[in-house]
């Protein structure tokens, strides 16, 4: 026989260790209670050095800046202030709690949408505003008026074959604001351009770098000086362990949806593929799961990309040449494997089609990112009552605790080795990045669960509250960042 | 030979023998279907002529435009079709990832609507692949268009039936051979295995059939991965006896190897069927045995595939010319820094020669006064020639941060030259508060 449908998940070694290390998961769970969201800082140092070499390696002069939104966690945030990174806050709280992590304003930058509010708290600060619009470089021009000057950056959009986005300056609109930095001059220090990508597209990512330097010299033209181009985030994650399997589950899938098979799919979903008469086509909604390509090698690739507008020189040496600073705004490229959520099965019951579905006491928002099908497996592990969920593999889905019929956790079918039993663990892998926090709601008056940080350290797992996590005392003195080393700003 | 019409030329390409002293495999008969001799260049030109051919004068009557999911060969050739009969066509793609074959279909006028890159937060109620754009475009205006849709259209297996299947069957019974034991094609919209295959089954239903695909995320123009095969209409896995996934890297090695080994001039699709072909056959053939007769299909030419060439192998465009041997360590100590002060007052009193070794944007944003600019790359080839400065003034190398700088300056001064870098380049220049002096981009319209 051969095996099912499955999606297995990577694991990093050190999560993975804290898995296998008996009781670990059911102790934090008893000391905390379930369901937890469980952060591992050591993890998120692990993915910064290794952006870091990629960076060392070609470019001069840079800046990460952790994109706190990929995730609350306070112990995340301390570990990047502690390594020396910047940090963008999208938000009075975001900034508030980067403040609060130690981060001072100049390893602060502001970026996505900003109100009135926010900009008058920003203006007089010195952190670096990343502007999305012309009224709001107007406004921060009036506000700064005659006793302060703010340093912007530009943050464009419209770029050629990009798809349109509702963020940013339109191309077209690029000269009217470098008029008015110009104009404001004592008022507004302009930095640079800016842009982020909802595509992982390299192709999309090398034209907008190449219009951005076009933008930079007609900036410099109007005797503005730019020196940092901003090539924001959208770094991509590798949740998957297998990409064959991968490739196997989203084929059984397909077949079933064209009711071939055994059915894999909750109610009448179809995950953003189209059915008619020539099959099941289409790009799944899940498409990310399947990315193999770590956030390392997008880097790596677009720093030495080749410009068609600069004789086919490489975007590293275009931007070392102009002595343009790098910034990238990387968030879920930096907590990528840096958390898992645990959650207790409740109950498994029945459901009027004969589908066995496993209840958690958890909400499908709470480890779902806008609620977008996560397609990597879970791992069951046995409760209080030991192991002994043995048997023949089971199919199920996961339903979450609303009482709402969408509630479901996975909406694509799990193969389990056994059918599970109350009590025992479900371990949702890779949570870090917006699966915890972007859409979490507290609906029914449940509370979201809370953030433990677990640091491994002399060979066993050590677990405390997020907020209380301090990398000061984690990480022996040895491994502390040398300040000033490289190129790191 | 004399022909009439343009379209006459389409088909019957030769089939050509592989030297098995070149390919290695004695037992094999290896042929190629040198399908670059249609006459637009490719294996596409049967399909297109195939669709359009019976609707040609119904869409020419009806004033449509052409629409199709293509990026290659099939919207070149179906723009050139239509072209000749006023025909209009619209080849909505995803991203074009070779040059030359976006600047012909630019050159032939067709108008291209390439697809932005998938979100990686997707909203399923807006799909941005092909089909669904194309479906959308056509509804939005009834009439206008007329979509042969290559990937689902059965003519498309069609043209290959009759044609390539019937032509390599009937050449090779020419020559006495009965039956064709392999038949090996890359997978695009799979009409041509598929079509060829069925005619060859039918004279020896011991045909094996090998599908060549791209290795997963990586890329090879004109076939797919396995995976980007489930989105096409026409694509049936139980069709083939293998399905053999080829990396980019020994597509072009093996593209390399079809030209200078057999003199076949041929694309990397058809180089990925190559090398797809020796390693199934040399696997199956191993040992003693009857010998056997093996075809597989090249698709189109070499040429407009150069920038993907150079991409992924930019070692074997390595320039021939002479390079000029580093400097050695001791040479590179002996070079001579200037601060940026000590150069101002170089260039006061002794007419230095300044040359600012970086692209041409960062020249034109701000350079030291008086500085030519001469890119490093191409210094390197001036230099490998001889070195193109005036003797009797001293010469001035600056980069970015001072380290080209002294490179430049040490084998200039290997040569005799009184030559010097810039300590800290540019970069110190700017910092010591002295004068960028700027060079807008030309205008040169009149």
């Amino acid at each position: 026989m051969t095996a099912p449908p499955a999606l297995p998940a990577k694991w990093h070694p050190l999560v993975r260790g804290f898995l296998d290390t008996p009781g670990a998961a059911q102790r934090a769970v008893h000391r905390f209670g379930s369901p937890v969201h469980l952060l591992f800082p050591q993890v998120f140092a692990d993915n910064l050095h290794r952006l870091q070499r990629v960076l060392d390696a070609q470019v001069r002069r840079y800046r990460i800046c952790y994109a706190h939104k990929a995730n609350r966690s306070r112990a995340l945030l301390r570990t990047g202030e502690y390594a020396g990174i910047a940090v963008d806050a999208a938000s009075p709280q975001e900034l508030a709690a980067a403040v609060g992590a130690g981060f001072t304003a100049d390893r602060i930058e502001v970026t996505g949408p900003k109100g009135e509010s926010f900009l008058r708290q920003l203006v007089g600060t010195g952190v670096t505003i990343n502007v999305d619009n012309l009224w709001e470089l107007d406004r921060i021009a009036d506000l700064a008026r005659g006793h302060t000057r703010v340093p912007v950056l530009l943050r464009v959009s419209g770029f050629p074959a990009a798809g349109v986005s509702r963020f940013g300056v339109p191309l077209a609109e690029v000269d009217a604001a470098l008029a008015v930095l110009a104009e404001q001059r004592p008022w507004l220090a302009f930095r640079g351009f800016s842009f982020h990508l909802d595509s992982g597209e390299l192709g999309e990512r090398v034209a907008a770098v190449q219009e951005c330097l076009a933008l930079v010299e007609r900036a410099c033209a109007r005797d503005l000086s730019p020196s940092v181009l901003d090539i924001g985030g959208g770094f991509r994650q590798v949740f998957t362990a297998d990409a064959d399997r991968f490739d196997g589950y989203v084929a059984a899938l397909r077949e079933s949806l064209r009711g071939r098979g055994e059915p894999m799919a909750w109610g009448g979903n179809t995950f953003g593929f189209h059915l008619d008469d020539t099959g099941v086509r289409g790009t799944p909604v899940f498409h990310k799961y399947a990315n193999t390509v770590p956030a390392t090698g997008m880097l790596a690739d677009l720093l030495a990309a080749p410009l068609d507008a600069h004789g086919g020189r490489t975007v590293a040496q275009v931007v070392a040449e102009n002595l343009l600073d790098v910034w990238l705004e990387p968030g879920k490229a930096l907590v990528d494997h840096a958390g898992i959520t645990v959650a207790r099965v409740e109950f498994v019951k029945r459901a009027a089609d004969g589908s066995v579905l496993v209840h958690v006491d958890l909400s499908r928002d709470t480890v779902t990112p806008a609620d977008q099908e996560v397609m990597v497996d879970p791992v069951v592990l046995p409760g209080p009552s030991g192991a002994g969920s043995g048997g023949a593999p089971v199919g199920v889905f996961f339903a979450g605790r609303l009482c709402l019929e969408r509630d479901l956790i996975t909406n694509h079918k799990v193969w389990l080795p056994g059918c599970p039993r109350s009590g025992d663990l479900v371990v949702f892998p890779n949570t870090a990045a917006y699966h915890m926090d972007l859409s979490a709601a507290s609906a029914s008056m449940h509370p979201l669960p809370p953030k433990l940080a677990v640091l491994h350290r002399d060979g066993g797992y050590r677990v405390c509250r997020d907020i209380e996590y301090d990398p000061v005392a984690a990480v022996a003195e040895s491994d502390r960042a040398v300040p000033g080393a490289g190129g790191r700003l | 030979m004399r022909y009439d019409h343009i379209t006459d030329l389409i088909g019957n390409t030769p089939l050509l023998r592989l030297d098995p002293a070149v390919h290695g495999l004695p037992r094999v008969q290896l042929y190629a279907k040198l399908e670059f001799f249609n006459p637009f260049g490719s294996v596409k030109d049967r399909v297109a002529w195939g669709m359009l051919r019976d609707d040609l004068a119904g869409i020419v009557a009806g004033g449509r435009t052409l629409i199709e999911a293509s990026s290659g060969n099939t919207a070149k050739a179906l723009r050139i079709l239509g072209a000749l009969h006023g025909v209009g066509l619209r080849a909505v793609t995803n991203r074009i990832k070779v040059t030359e074959v976006r600047e012909l279909l630019q050159l032939f006028g067709t108008e291209i609507e390439e697809l932005p890159g998938l979100s990686e937060c997707p909203d399923p109620t807006t799909p941005n692949d092909v089909y669904s754009v194309i479906e959308a475009t056509m509804a939005r205006s009834p009439g206008t268009y007329q979509h042969l849709s290559q990937y689902t259209n059965e003519k498309n297996i069609e043209a290959h039936y009759h044609g390539t299947g019937r032509e390599i069957h009937e050449d090779l019974a020419r020559d006495g051979i009965g039956g064709v034991d392999y038949l090996i094609g890359g997978l695009g919209t799979t009409g041509s295995t598929r079509g060829t295959a069925t005619y060859l089954r039918k004279h020896n239903p011991e045909l094996r059939t090998i599908a060549v695909v791209s290795e997963r995320s990586d890329f090879v123009p004109g076939i797919r991965s396995e995976t980007e095969l489930w989105d096409v209409g026409l694509f049936r896995p139980d069709f083939y006896d293998r399905i053999v996934p080829v990396t980019a890297a020994r597509a072009v090695d093996a593209t390399v190897e079809l030209a200078t080994g057999h003199g076949v001039l041929a694309g990397p699709t058809s180089g990925a069927a190559y090398a797809a072909a020796r390693e199934v056959l040399a696997a199956e053939t191993a040992g003693d045995g009857p010998p056997v007769v093996a075809v597989f299909i090249v698709c189109d030419r070499l040429e407009p595939y150069l920038s993907y060439l150079r991409k992924r192998r930019p070692d074997l465009f390595g320039r021939t010319a002479a390079r000029v041997p580093a400097p050695t360590a001791a040479e590179l100590a002996a070079v001579p820094v200037l601060s940026p002060a000590q150069l101002a007052d170089l260039d006061a009193t002794a007419r230095p020669t300044i040359v600012d070794t970086r692209g041409a944007m960062a020249y034109r944003i701000g350079h030291v006064p008086g500085a030519v600019n001469i890119r490093d790359d191409q210094l390197d080839d001036m230099f490998a020639q001889g070195i193109p400065f005036s003797r009797s003034r001293p010469l001035v190398f600056v980069c970015p941060v001072g380290d080209a700088s002294t490179r430049f300056a040490a084998l200039a001064r290997r040569a005799g030259f009184d030559a010097m870098g810039l300590a800290g380049g540019v970069v110190a220049w700017r910092d010591a508060g002295r004068p960028l002096e700027s060079a807008p981009a030309a205008d040169l319209r009149g």
